[in-house]
């Protein structure tokens, strides 16, 4: 190992030590991973003078998210119990509000290292508190389409915490509702749709900003009209629960609820642009430069009858992500399945022909999971 | 040029219409043009090479292209014919070109593509050297597509 100054980093570098955040126990970057631009961007704005490098070879992607993955995986996982322990309020208990924002911060720290390997941890729905697992990833996804759409780093603060806390007016209906399998009553529909008022009074009663309590107030509002608790339309709703009000409906989508079926990543894009009247355009817009066509997680067919799964998009080329092909055109699990960027060159007589209906990429993602479970 | 090349391009033509242009569209009557042909405001030319040589080139109005690439992106409203667009259209020309060699191989003509180049511009020619051009024109309901194909086996 040898010791390199911040500013003479380059890509491809690999950390011979864990960068932890200062002042916290969160690792930011593990050792061994390559360093992106991103990353070593991330690094200066930490002020860090210099850190340790390993000066044995490059590693491969491959590598690089082998081992990226399972910090991002821990501090996601560690987020959403922050989450739920900041965010769940009691007598005895208060909403911190300091702690909140603190969350905020490191999902947005997270946002900035690798996106796409964040996308692909709000697609393992594997916890048990819905809540604040969608807390975390539509604060995940507001975050990225925050950054496309150019939000400084301090607005990008403001609305990763009003993301966090969109949906805190659920705590206030009582649990039995909101957890119920199968359709609500009329009765019971009528609580759950009081959520954005309870949100608000909660918000402000704690002294949250304006713009916070907005969100959480107007998520429901949808600009044809047709929303709830007002019936807002277009700009009477601010840009901030217009930005909310796509990622909560997708996130909501792709999430196995008791009363609703699991939506694919393609079906949720395509049921949010069904009603595309009920969002914003420019929102819409900058939504699908983050998810692309084909969604991180979505099982596709190509051309050459392979199926696949999207690991990574890549923006302005929404056809051609990042994919590791896991059947052969046969129809059998590859044991060793090969990744393929479909936006280099040397493969672009490769496309993505089509997805797969919900049944079959509900099974064929079963078995996809299975196998990575046996290694 | 034989005629029955034609016919792999034409139904791949429909079937990605269909698909991903959700759109239905009938052909008008071919013909022939000799190079260079006029492109039209928006216009995609792949190559096709190994067992045949020559260019595929897809032309449409820029209404065309938008309407086109909103329906490509599920319905995304398009205002302008921005970069997200662009690569709507690239990627239709791309999987008509590519789905329609894919059945050529079928026929043991071993063929493939290059990327799709993507120009802007009325007053644009096309030129295949030595070849003519056959005109498919193509009606939608999102406008006239017109796909020049010139083609020839190669000298093995």
């Amino acid at each position: 190992m040898k010791r390199v100054k911040t500013t003479q980093l380059v890509p491809g570098m690999r950390l011979a030590e864990d960068i932890i955040l200062p002042k916290t126990t969160v690792t930011l970057i593990g050792a061994g991973t390559e360093l992106s631009i991103e990353m070593i961007r991330r690094i200066e704005s930490l002020g860090l003078e210099s850190v340790g490098i390993d000066e044995t070879q490059a590693h491969s992607r491959d590598e690089t998210e082998r081992q990226l993955l399972p910090v991002l995986a821990r501090n996601h996982k560690r987020m959403i119990i922050a989450a739920e322990e900041l965010i769940k309020i009691s007598d005895d208990q208060p909403l911190e509000e300091q702690a909140i924002r603190g969350l905020a911060d490191d999902i947005l720290n997270q946002v900035e290292m690798d996106p796409s390997l964040l996308l692909n941890l709000t697609h393992i729905k594997a916890y048990d508190n819905y809540l604040f697992s969608h807390s975390v990833n539509v604060a995940i996804l507001t975050l990225l389409v925050g950054e496309v759409l150019g939000y400084s780093k301090k607005e990008l603060h403001e609305l990763g915490t009003a993301a966090l806390l969109h949906d805190l007016g659920m705590l206030s209906i009582p649990q039995e509702i909101w957890q119920k399998h199968g359709a609500l009553s009329p009765a019971e529909m009528e609580e759950v749709r009081k959520h954005p008022v309870y949100g608000e009074e909660l918000l402000r009663a704690k002294g949250f900003s304006e713009e916070i309590i907005k969100v959480a107030r107007e998520h429901h509002e949808r600009c044809d009209g047709s929303g709830y608790p007002d019936g807002k339309q277009e700009k009477e709703i601010s840009f901030k629960a217009r930005i909310v009000a796509v990622t909560d409906v997708y996130d909501a989508c792709i999430s196995s609820r008791p009363y609703r079926e699991q939506l694919t990543p393609q079906q949720a894009l395509e049921q949010l642009f069904a009603e595309k009247e009920k969002y914003d355009p420019v929102v819409l817009n900058a939504f699908i430069s983050v998810m692309a066509i084909y969604p991180i997680g979505s099982l596709v067919v190509l051309n050459s009858g392979q199926v696949a799964k999207v690991i990574r998009v890549s923006k302005n080329n929404p056809f051609r992500p990042e994919v590791r092909i896991y059947f052969d055109r046969e129809g059998n699990l590859l044991e060793q399945p090969p990744r393929i960027n479909l936006a280099e060159e040397k493969n672009h007589t490769l496309y993505i022909d089509r997805t797969l209906p919900a049944e079959e990429h509900k099974k064929l993602a079963a078995m996809i999971d299975a196998a990575a479970g046996r290694n | 040029m034989k005629a029955d090349l034609i016919n792999p391009f034409l139904a791949a033509a429909f079937d990605i219409l269909k698909r991903m242009g959700k759109t239905d569209a009938t052909r008008g009557q071919l013909r022939l043009a000799s190079s260079p042909v006029c492109g039209d405001e928006v216009n995609v030319a792949v190559g096709v090479t190994g067992d045949l040589l020559g260019q595929v080139v897809f032309c449409m109005t820029e209404e065309t292209a938008k309407k086109l690439a909103s329906n490509m992106l599920i319905g995304l409203p398009i205002v302008a014919l921005d970069e997200l667009a662009k690569s709507a259209i690239s990627e239709f020309s791309n999987m008509v070109t590519g789905n329609a060699v894919g059945e050529l191989g079928s026929r043991d003509l071993i063929c493939s593509v290059t990327p799709p180049t993507l120009f802007m511009g009325k007053d644009v020619t096309v030129s295949a050297i030595d070849l003519d051009f056959l005109v498919i024109p193509l009606q939608t309901k999102l406008g006239d597509i017109t796909i020049y194909i010139a083609l020839r086996e190669a000298i093995s």
